[in-house]
């Protein structure tokens, strides 16, 4: 392994350890209450504690499984869609003139602002916790798709041109390519926006799923458990970023690297 | 309205056997006229390029000459006149007329091979005829080496070779290129002159090259065109009458290089405009 790259890795894994170090001996030293911040060592007895006997009844797996089937369907569907109608919107102005204005307006909106609307809609079940996702994942890929679908160069897009590629072989060679730096940066912005959602989603009701965990933990108080959900969601956070990262520099593996 | 060597010098033997060869030339302008909005770029240019000359066009930074390339590959359309390859008209562009971008413009997502291959992809060819056509074009560029490498993985020189190969893989009748050696050193920018020369001899493809430099423009060019300011149709035409074969790099020692290049220089520096075309100011 080269030096940089050791030290890098090296430097990633000890900043973590620097927070929890300092966490235990704030935490030790009986600076803050323990319901305000707990020490990690509760923490973690709370974590295995949900691990053994699961929290309000339900298995912990129940409750990450539920939030995870949420978070992928509105990831892979919002993704999707805003890929496709972001990159159409690059290239074709006319049908960019249709989306201006209707996505502009929503894009601001906070989700939470969206939630009332989304309970009346659609009520208290999956679909409306799932299209709250879904609606902040679409909007992220379709501006990141947008741009990317206008990032490719005049030389490049002439080049094909004259080579022979028609209107669907330049799309297919050259203007995706040149987009796919930005979908994959798209696609890590959108699943950390998605996690946020998630919990706040499950503000909308229910019984399972981390964003109920912490929520209801932090209606009674319970702050170790509020604690252990957050370190839940933030691994399921770290995982799949990495993993998209990974396939970032495998599918993007020019980036960076233009003379 | 061809010019002959001025004063005597030898023939233009290859060029002009070509041209006996065909009736019809390669690249027509007719009073081609080009402007953006109310600026005129290109105002009454005419000329014509034989099947198998080269003809290089020199001039400073935003006389038109990118311009004129950019009508005849197809990128943009006149304003006023006609503009032909092969009698006809030209109507968007298309791989019988190859460009070679001063940026390489690679496609960084293919190797070489799929870049060089890459008009026979488009031309739904079987994945055994590009391979040979990336082998074969690779070898002629000197890139058989190279051929599964990416774009980035390659130094500037190379880069441009892969630019020629992509073009030379398409068979076009005209190439077309765009100061596709200024990034490079000295160095490399002499040899990939005389490899383009020996590559041309061996497709016979008509050439439009566009310079700033003086040596490239007499170095490549059986005609140098000199444009001034083309938005006045001003231009000075120099025919060039080094020995063959062109791409002895000894032609640029030659007496006749070194008289052009005087010519030439002076006509620049003294802001030109009384060029052999009507109109000039």
């Amino acid at each position: 392994m080269p030096r940089e790259k050791r030290a890098y890795l090296i430097v990633a894994v000890l900043s973590p350890l620097a927070v929890l170090a300092l966490w235990t001996f704030v935490t030790h030293q009986k600076a803050v209450a323990a319901i305000i911040l707990p020490p990690p060592e509760a923490v973690l007895a709370s974590l295995i504690d949900m691990l053994q006997r699961g929290y309000s009844g339900v298995a912990l797996s129940t409750h990450i499984g539920a939030s995870l089937t949420r978070v992928t369907i509105a990831f892979v569907l919002g993704s999707i869609l805003g890929t496709v109608i972001g990159l159409i919107r690059g290239r074709v102005p006319i049908l960019d003139a249709v989306f201006l204005v209707p996505s502009e307006v929503i894009r601001p909106i906070p989700p939470l602002g969206l939630i009332p609307l989304f309970i009346l809609w659609f009520g208290i079940g999956e679909l409306s916790k799932i299209l709250l996702i879904f609606v902040s994942v679409f909007l992220i890929m379709m501006v990141n798709a947008h741009a990317g679908a206008q990032s490719a160069t005049v030389d490049t897009v002439r080049a094909a041109h004259s080579m022979g590629a028609n209107a669907v072989q330049t799309f297919r060679f050259v203007i995706l390519p040149s987009a796919l730096p930005l979908i994959m940066t798209g696609l890590r912005v959108a699943m950390g926006t998605a996690l946020t959602i998630l919990v706040a989603s499950e503000l909308l009701g229910g019984d399972r799923g981390l964003g109920f965990v912490i929520l209801d933990a932090s209606s009674f108080f319970r702050t170790t458990y509020v604690f252990a959900g957050i370190i839940i969601i933030g691994a399921i956070g770290l995982a799949s970023d990495r993993l998209i990262a990974l396939v970032e520099r495998k599918v993007v593996h020019w980036r960076g690297r233009q003379q | 309205m061809r010019l002959v060597p001025a004063d005597g010098g030898p023939p233009v033997a290859a060029a002009s056997a070509r041209r006996a060869g065909s009736g019809r030339p390669s690249l027509k302008f007719d009073r081609v006229g080009f402007s953006y909005g109310n600026r005129g770029i290109l105002d009454n240019v005419s000329f014509e390029v034989e099947p198998g000359e080269i003809v290089s066009l020199l001039g400073p930074s935003g006389c038109g000459k990118t311009t004129i390339l950019n009508l005849i590959a197809g990128f943009l359309t006149p304003t006023s006149g006609v503009c032909l390859a092969a009698g006809r008209e030209i109507a968007g562009p298309g791989p019988d007329r190859g460009v070679v971008f001063q940026s390489a413009a690679l496609f960084d997502w293919m190797t070489v091979a799929e870049n060089i291959a890459f008009s026979l992809r488009c031309a739904h060819k079987s994945r055994r005829e590009r391979q040979a056509i990336a082998e074969e074009m690779g070898a002629l560029v000197g890139l058989a080496d190279r051929l599964g490498a990416y774009p980035y993985e390659l130094s500037g020189g190379m880069r441009q070779r892969v630019g020629l190969a992509r073009v030379l893989a398409a068979k076009p009748t005209v190439m077309l290129m765009d100061e596709p050696f200024s990034a490079l050193d000295v160095q490399t920018r002499e040899t990939l002159q005389e490899e383009l020369l020996r590559i041309q001899r061996h497709t016979g493809a008509t050439i439009v090259f566009i310079t700033h430099s003086i040596d490239e423009a007499i170095y490549l060019g059986q005609r140098v065109f000199l444009a001034t300011s083309l938005a006045t149709g001003a231009y000075d035409e120099f025919a060039v009458a080094l020995p063959e074969p062109r791409d002895d790099p000894e032609n640029r020692l030659h007496p006749e290089f070194i008289r052009l290049r005087e010519i030439i220089y002076r006509r620049m520096r003294s802001g030109s405009g009384q060029g052999n075309k009507a109109g000039g100011r």
